[in-house]
């Protein structure tokens, strides 16, 4: 930098903090979603550092615990995840692959931006306040009303955030129907913008209906309504069903963005089209219409008639139907493709084998006949680590590494960033398989001892070593982003030789991203030449 | 600062200004202060005095930024075009959203209407269906009114469309009043919030929907106070009708599950 870049630090400064640029925005989702996922990663070691040995081990105060969990999950999910998603990859890419300028709001996009982050700040207090949350992110009643945790901090994290998502949907909604380049047709669309599409519709009307869930909630603990007791009227079942009619959804808030950015980092690296474009762009947008009417499978052990059980396992099933027509997809795309192994495209691979075993175990999951067994043991917490949680993470990293060089300027070090992929990928797999079998042999979820069956004690010290090596890959790949920011080399503007829009634009791409907007008349996301 | 103006990062776009806006991180600072802090304060550590403490740095800030925002809206409207056209586009997204909200707390009544034993539930007073055939009368005229007004609007008829919209600010006043007056006479009958499942759902939907008039009053103000002045947005006007139009119909639902089934 020349010496009139020195002196405008404060420019510099005032032109991120009070950005209303769609990457900038972007990048700034990315810093606070990594803050949370450190925070809540931390969280996670505590918990398999107490479950390492059978006996109290960390604490000796099982409230302590249930802290734990809530701020693991809360953070994982609402902190890291979705916005990783839905805030970083979508707002820095869909404008970008859609050849527009900005999104349709840049103020409403920074007012998202910005109550995300209050969001953070305000779980963050938990740790501060002498009465932290202590009921799960689910904070089912009756507990979370009887509770001594501080339930308004957790229901207005919640409200906050689903208001940032919320405005970010529409946003982004607004700006793809409206602001594509001239000629950027909807089937010249990218997936990562299709799959990220249907997410946000999915958001849109699935958000509300927490907001409500968790109003009443508020309402019950704070102002005397009835909703949820029993004793006056209300119905305890009602919260669980309000909660699972948005959170599993929000599963596919998290799976459609993860598949597209998958699919555009195996297209690349695969020089390949995306093989049956068409039926993948269908079965995203089945998934979106489909996500409704399938919550009920976190209900099964909670009690209803066996019709409903039945009922809700076919439509369970079913949904599996159109995700697996996206797998294929992404399987057919590698087909014969000229596959080349950089770090990014390791990640996209590793996210489909997760996602792979995530899905299959998913199956056994929504039979009620062997959920009524499995129900609530580590079997259920292994199979949505794998289908969700690291799957999803891998994705957010395979896209962070894919997009580096165009957000930074900065080559990545291949070497260390593989490594960073092969020690995680070791450690998910050694953590998360060893989970199906310990929740097999009936080791209930959330309990923070289990005195009563030392045999649990071997499969759970495999697991908490390999949560270890997980830990350790993740900080291998933090390197690898300091070490590039610090020292990597200068990134040209399209490093991976991809066809997409998104690296026509410079390196790091300016205010406006293009001098001219782009004509997109002959363009073509995956024309690559082959498969055609 | 101004006077180092350096060169871009993003040598290609270099003609382009990075926006800036203070105002979206101050106005998410201020609902911090305004919402979380001081229900907290109040409601779960017991300390008036703190809870009005925040409000004292929220109110004012909120009220900040948001004078701020539009201020920069109107200054910037031919420089950003962009954000003045899609807002019409935008608002059937966000209502969709909103009715989402509307349909959690009507099948959260449903659902526990229907595994009541007997309804309505022991301590309900009795209500009068008078009144909300009023309120339907009154937000179904001022949906008519706000329609002539737009009518006006199109044929560019200014004064007309000024005293139609004025009308329709009247009307929807008139209806959030007799609400608030029929809330309070039913508290002061002892009817409340947590009387029982039906006081829970009743006091939640109604006050609910009212929220959502304070929202729309406040658009079609917004809309009017400008108007006065001689500039009118039509985009502006469509997004804040259509909105009204919603707080119209989805009263329907409201009146007919909550009050007449
Ligand atoms: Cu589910």
């Amino acid at each position: 930098m020349s010496a009139p870049a020195q002196a405008g630090f404060g420019k510099v400064l005032k032109e991120w903090i009070f950005t209303c640029d769609h990457k900038r925005v972007g990048i700034l989702y990315l810093i606070g979603s990594l803050a949370a996922f450190l925070v809540a990663g931390l969280m996670a070691m505590l918990i398999r550092v107490e479950l390492s040995s059978v006996g109290p081990t960390l604490t000796a105060n099982p409230g302590t615990y249930n802290v734990w969990l809530y701020f693991h999950g809360a953070a994982m999910i609402l902190g890291f995840q979705i916005p990783a998603l839905t805030g970083f990859l979508a707002n820095y890419l869909i404008p970008l692959q859609i050849g527009a300028k900005d999104v349709a709001f840049p103020r409403l996009n920074a007012l998202s931006l910005w109550l995300f982050w209050m969001g953070i700040v305000l779980a963050l207090l938990t740790f501060v306040i002498p009465d932290p949350p202590d009921f799960m992110w689910t904070a089912y009643p009756p507990y979370s009303i009887i509770s001594s945790g501080n339930t308004a901090f957790y229901t207005f994290t919640v409200l906050i955030m689903g208001f940032a998502s919320i405005a970010g949907g529409v946003n982004l909604i607004t700006t793809i129907i409206y602001m594509r380049a001239p000629g950027m047709t909807w089937s010249k669309l990218n997936m990562f913008v299709w799959c990220t599409f249907a997410a946000f519709i999915v958001q849109l009307i699935f958000v509300p209906v927490l907001g409500t869930a968790v109003t009443m909630l508020t309402f019950d603990k704070y102002l005397g309504t009835t909703f949820f007791s029993p004793g006056s009227g209300g119905d305890v079942l009602l919260y669980q069903n309000l909660f699972w009619f948005y959170s599993h959804p929000a599963v596919y808030v998290i799976l459609l963005p993860f598949l597209g950015i998958v699919f555009d980092v195996v297209a690349t690296f695969a020089r390949n089209r995306v093989f049956n474009y068409k039926a993948a762009v269908y079965g995203a947008i089945a998934v979106a219409l489909m996500s409704g009417e399938v919550w009920i499978h976190h209900l099964y052990a909670s009690g209803m008639p066996d019709w409903i059980r039945i009922g809700m396992m076919i439509s369970t099933i079913l949904i599996s139907v159109p995700v697996g027509v996206m797998m294929i997809s992404l399987v057919g795309t590698l087909y014969r493709g000229a596959i080349d192994f950089k770090s990014p495209m390791l990640w996209a691979l590793g996210c489909m084998f997760l996602f792979l075993i995530g899905g299959l175990t998913g199956i056994p999951n929504a039979m009620s006949a062997i959920d009524l067994h499995i129900h609530d043991t580590h079997f259920v917490v292994a199979h949505f680590h794998y289908v969700m949680a690291v799957a999803g993470t891998f994705a957010v990293m395979a896209g962070v590494t894919y997009l580096f060089p165009k957000m930074f300027g900065k080559m990545c070090n291949e070497g260390i960033s593989k490594l960073g992929f092969v020690v995680t990928f070791i450690g998910a797999n050694v953590t998360f398989f060893s989970m199906f079998f310990v929740g097999l042999q009936g080791m209930p979820r959330r309990y923070f001892d289990y005195q009563q069956f030392p045999q649990f004690q071997g499969l759970n010290q495999l697991i908490t070593v390999g949560a270890f090596i997980m830990a350790l890959g993740f900080l291998i790949v933090l390197i690898s982003w300091i070490h590039a920011l610090v020292a990597g080399k200068k990134a040209v503007d399209n490093p991976w030789g991809s066809r997409s829009l998104e690296w026509t634009t410079s390196t790091p791409p300016g205010p406006g991203n293009w001098a001219e907007v782009p004509d997109c008349t002959n363009f073509d996301p995956y024309g690559y030449g082959s498969n055609k | 600062m101004e006077g180092h103006d350096v060169a871009h990062h993003g040598g290609a776009a270099g003609h382009h200004e990075w926006e800036v806006s203070l105002w979206p991180l101050l106005l998410s600072v201020s609902v911090l202060f305004v919402l979380p802090f001081p229900f907290a304060l109040y409601f779960v550590y017991k300390s008036g005095l703190l809870a009005v403490l925040a409000l004292g740095i929220g109110v004012p800030l909120l009220t900040v930024s948001l004078v701020g925002w539009v201020s920069e809206a109107i200054k910037g409207r031919n420089v950003n075009s962009v954000e003045q056209g899609l807002g019409t586009g935008a608002v059937p997204f966000f209502i969709v959203a909103e009715a989402f909200i509307f349909a959690g707390f009507l099948a959260a009544y449903w659902a526990t209407r229907l595994l009541a034993p007997s309804w309505p539930p022991a301590g309900t007073p009795h209500i009068s269906m008078t009144i909300p055939v009023i309120m339907t009368i009154i937000l179904v005229s001022s949906s008519v009114t706000i329609h002539f007004a737009e009518e006006k609007l199109e044929h560019n008829n200014v004064s007309g469309f000024i005293s139609w919209l004025i009308v329709t600010i009247v009307l929807g006043a008139v209806f959030f009043l007799i609400s608030a007056y029929e809330w309070s006479h039913l508290m002061g009958a002892g009817f409340t919030f947590s009387t029982n499942i039906y006081g829970s759902s009743f006091f939640s939907i109604t006050g609910f929907h009212a929220s959502h008039v304070i929202v729309g009053l406040t658009g079609f103000i917004a809309v009017l106070i400008p108007a006065l002045r001689g500039t009118v947005s039509k985009n502006f006007v469509k997004s804040v009708s259509v909105y009204w139009h919603f707080v119209d119909i989805v009263w329907f639902f409201v009146v007919s599950q909550v009050y007449f089934w």
